[in-house]
C-alpha cells in the first residue's frame, strides 16, 4: 500500500512535460560546437592557447549533455552534487600531478632522467667508507655501497 | 498518469520504498554514484595523458597528425546523434509510447555499431602502420622519445571507451527489446532512464577524447 505523497518542488519541475524540441536544439548546438572545435584546430593557435580553446569547447559540450540529455537541469540536488564532487577530485588529481612535473627542474623530467644518475658535484659524503676527503668526481656513476676502499 | 498505468507501475515498487517517485529518485542517485566512479576511472587515464602530453608536447603534436581527423569527426557526430535518440527514447518511454522508445533505443544500438565499425577501420590502419604501444612501435616516420607513449594512451583510452560502447550497446539493446515487449510502462521506465544515463556518459567521455587525440 503506497503512502500518500506530496510532490516536492523538484518533482513538480521534473514531471512537467519537456518539449522534444529542447533535445533537437541541444543536438544542433553539439554538432555546431563540434564543427567549431575542428575549425579552431585547423587555425593552429599555438601550443597552450589551442588546447585551452579545445578544452573550453569540450566543457561546454559536456555541460550541455549533462544538463539536458542527462537531465541535471530538471533533477537537481544530490545528483548534481555527486557529479560536481567527482569532477572536483578529478581536478585535484590532475592539477597537483601536473604541478609536480611542471615545477621540477626540467632536466629531472623524462626523457632527461639520465641526469638523476649523475654523481652530485662535491665530495660524496653519503657512501660509507668515503669521507669528505674522498675523491668523488662529477660524471661517474654512483658508487656501490660496498666499502671497497677499506681493503 | 492514467489510473491503470499507475496500478501497473505499482507492481514494480519494492517494499522498502514508500512510493514510485522515491524509488526512482534513489535509483537515479545510485546511477549517478556509479557514473562518478566511471569518471574517476577515466580520470586516471586523463591524468596520465596530461602528464605525458606535458613532457612530450611536440611529439604528441606530431603523432596526432597520424590520426585521421575525419574519422574522429564522423564518430563524434554518430555518438552525439545516438545520444539524441537515447534522450528521445527516454522521453517517449516516460510518456507511454513504448514502441517508439524501443525503436529509438535500437537505432542507438545501430549507431554504436557504426561507431565501432569506424574505430575498427582506424585500428586496422594503425596496426598496419606500426602505430603501436611500447616496443611494438615500428613506425619509421616518427622516431622520437614519447612517440610510443602517445599510442599507449591512445589505445588504452579509446579501447576502454570502446569497451564501454559495447557494454552500452548491450544495455540499450536489452531495454529496447523489453520496451517492445511491453515490460515497462508510463509509470515505470527507470531502466530506460538509467541505461540512457550510461550512454550519455560514454558520449561525454568521447567529447573529451576527440579534441585530445585528433585535434592537437
Amino acid at each position: 500500500m503506497a503512502m500518500a505523497h506530496v510532490p516536492s518542488a523538484e518533482e513538480e519541475r521534473a514531471s512537467r512535460r519537456i518539449p522534444t524540441s529542447r533535445y533537437y536544439i541541444v543536438w544542433i548546438a553539439l554538432l555546431a560546437l563540434t564543427a567549431v572545435t575542428i575549425l579552431v584546430a585547423r587555425m593552429h593557435l599555438g601550443h597552450g592557447f589551442g588546447l585551452v580553446v579545445a578544452l573550453l569547447i569540450a566543457l561546454t559540450k559536456g555541460s550541455l549533455v549533462a544538463l539536458f540529455f542527462m537531465h541535471l537541469w530538471d533533477h537537481g540536488g544530490a545528483n548534481r552534487l555527486v557529479l560536481v564532487t567527482s569532477l572536483f577530485f578529478l581536478c585535484l588529481l590532475l592539477g597537483i600531478t601536473l604541478l609536480d612535473n611542471a615545477s621540477r627542474f626540467p632536466l629531472t623530467n623524462p626523457p632527461n632522467t639520465e641526469t638523476l644518475r649523475w654523481s652530485p658535484p662535491g665530495p660524496d659524503i653519503l657512501s660509507p667508507g668515503v669521507g669528505a676527503h674522498g675523491t668523488s668526481s662529477r660524471h661517474e656513476p654512483p658508487r656501490e655501497h660496498a666499502p671497497q676502499e677499506q681493503q | 498518469m492514467r489510473a491503470e498505468a499507475r496500478v501497473a507501475a505499482e507492481a514494480h515498487l519494492a517494499h522498502h520504498f514508500p512510493n514510485l517517485e522515491q524509488q526512482a529518485h534513489a535509483a537515479r542517485l545510485g546511477m549517478w554514484l556509479f557514473l562518478a566512479t566511471e569518471i574517476l576511472l577515466f580520470g586516471g587515464l586523463f591524468v596520465a595523458y596530461g602528464v605525458y602530453r606535458f613532457l612530450y608536447a611536440d611529439t604528441f603534436k606530431a603523432a596526432s597528425t597520424l590520426i585521421e581527423t575525419h574519422w574522429g569527426a564522423l564518430n563524434t557526430v554518430v555518438l552525439i546523434s545516438s545520444s539524441l535518440t537515447v534522450a528521445l527514447a527516454h522521453h517517449e518511454a516516460e510518456h507511454g509510447s513504448m514502441k517508439k522508445a524501443g525503436l529509438l533505443l535500437l537505432v542507438s544500438v545501430a549507431a554504436g555499431a557504426v561507431f565501432l565499425g569506424v574505430k575498427s577501420i582506424e585500428y586496422g590502419h594503425h596496426f598496419h602502420e606500426g602505430h603501436l604501444p611500447g616496443r611494438f612501435y615500428t613506425y619509421a616516420g616518427l622516431q622520437a622519445p614519447g612517440a610510443s607513449m602517445f599510442w599507449t594512451l591512445y589505445f588504452l583510452m579509446t579501447g576502454l571507451h570502446g569497451l564501454h560502447v559495447i557494454i552500452g550497446m548491450g544495455v540499450l539493446g536489452l531495454f529496447g527489446v523489453l520496451c517492445l515487449r511491453g515490460k515497462f510502462n508510463e509509470g515505470y521506465s527507470t531502466p530506460v532512464e538509467l541505461g540512457g544515463l550510461y550512454w550519455h556518459l560514454v558520449d561525454l567521455i568521447w567529447i573529451f577524447l576527440f579534441p585530445l587525440f585528433y585535434l592537437i
